[in-house]
C-alpha cells in the first residue's frame, strides 16, 4: 500500500490488563477457564498465577490494528489474522500490561501484510502475529 | 492420548446461530473496541469452540479439557460480518499430531452465512501429556 515502507514501525500501543478484564471477557467469549480467574485454580494448574485468555491477548493486537487503521485513514478490511501464543500474559493482582508494535512485513499494491509483537512484562507473549488488510 | 482415527472426520454442520447486537457489544466492550455492529475480528471464535462441543465432549475421542493450552490461532475473512447476521458453523479435524505423548490437535471451522462461506477459522490445541501415574512405563 501506498507510503507504507516494508520494515517500518506502523503503531505501538500500550493495553493495561487487569482481573477484571479478563473476566469481562470470560463473560463475553463464554471461556470461563478458572486458570484466567481463580489464583488458586492457576496455581494448581502449575502457572505461576492468574494468566490472560490467549484469545484476550489476540483481541487487543486486534485493537491495535484497527485503531491504526482508524486514526491512519487507511480505507482496508482485515482479510487475514494469525497469532502463535509463545508465552502467557501472567495478570498478578496488581494487574500488568500488554505492548503491541505493529512493523510492515508486506507492502503490495492493495494489500498490506503486518508483523506484530506482543511483550508483557518483557517476555515476547507472541510469536508474531500477522495481520493482513486488503483495500476494497 | 486422543483419537487419531478422528483425523479429516467433519462434525455436522450447525443449526444457524444469530450473532446478536448484545454479544458483539458485549465482545467490543471486552477488548475497548468501539460498538459499531461490526463483528469483532477475533468473535467468531465464540462460536467455533462451542460448534466443537460434540468432539470435545465425545469420550471415544479421548480429550481431557484441563491439559489444553491454545497454541494457535487463524482467521480469514471472505466476508464482513455485522450483528444481526445468520451463520453455520461446520467443524472439521485437519490433523492430530503426536509429539512426545502430547497431542496437538488442529481444528478448521467454516463458518457460513447465506452466501456461502463467509471466514474460515483455524485452531490448533496443545493437548499435555497425562502426569504418569507411580509405576506405569514410559
Amino acid at each position: 500500500m501506498n507510503g507504507l515502507e516494508v520494515g517500518a514501525v506502523v503503531f505501538t500501543a500500550s493495553y493495561p490488563v487487569e482481573r477484571a478484564d479478563l473476566q469481562r471477557y470470560a463473560d463475553a467469549s463464554g471461556d470461563r477457564n478458572p486458570i484466567h480467574l481463580d489464583e488458586a485454580a492457576a496455581k494448581a494448574a502449575g502457572l505461576p498465577d492468574v494468566i490472560a485468555h490467549g484469545m484476550y491477548t489476540m483481541g487487543l493486537v486486534s485493537r491495535a490494528v484497527l485503531e491504526w487503521v482508524a486514526d491512519a485513514g487507511i480505507d482496508a478490511r482485515l482479510a487475514d489474522f494469525t497469532a502463535r501464543f509463545a508465552k502467557p500474559v501472567v495478570v498478578p493482582e496488581g494487574g500488568t500490561a500488554v505492548e503491541v508494535e505493529g512493523r510492515v512485513r508486506k507492502s503490495e499494491d492493495g494489500s498490506v501484510e503486518l508483523a506484530i509483537t506482543a511483550t508483557s512484562a518483557g517476555e515476547r507473549v507472541l510469536a508474531p502475529a500477522r495481520a493482513t488488510l486488503v483495500s476494497p | 492420548m486422543l483419537n487419531a482415527s478422528y483425523a479429516g472426520r467433519s462434525l455436522p454442520t450447525t443449526p444457524p446461530v444469530a450473532i446478536t447486537a448484545e454479544s458483539v457489544t458485549r465482545f467490543s466492550q471486552a477488548l475497548g473496541l468501539p460498538d459499531t455492529g461490526a463483528v469483532p475480528p477475533t468473535y467468531l471464535i465464540s462460536l467455533t469452540l462451542p460448534a466443537a462441543d460434540r468432539l470435545i465432549d465425545d469420550p471415544d475421542f479421548g480429550l481431557d479439557w484441563s491439559r489444553v493450552l491454545h497454541r494457535e490461532q487463524r482467521f480469514a475473512y471472505h466476508r464482513d460480518l455485522r450483528a444481526g447476521d445468520e451463520v453455520t458453523c461446520a467443524v472439521t479435524v485437519e490433523s492430530i499430531k503426536t509429539v512426545a505423548g502430547n497431542d496437538l490437535l488442529s481444528l478448521r471451522t467454516a463458518v457460513e452465512d447465506g452466501e456461502g462461506v463467509a471466514a474460515e477459522v483455524w485452531t490448533t490445541l496443545f493437548v499435555a501429556a497425562p502426569a504418569q501415574e507411580p509405576g506405569e512405563a514410559a
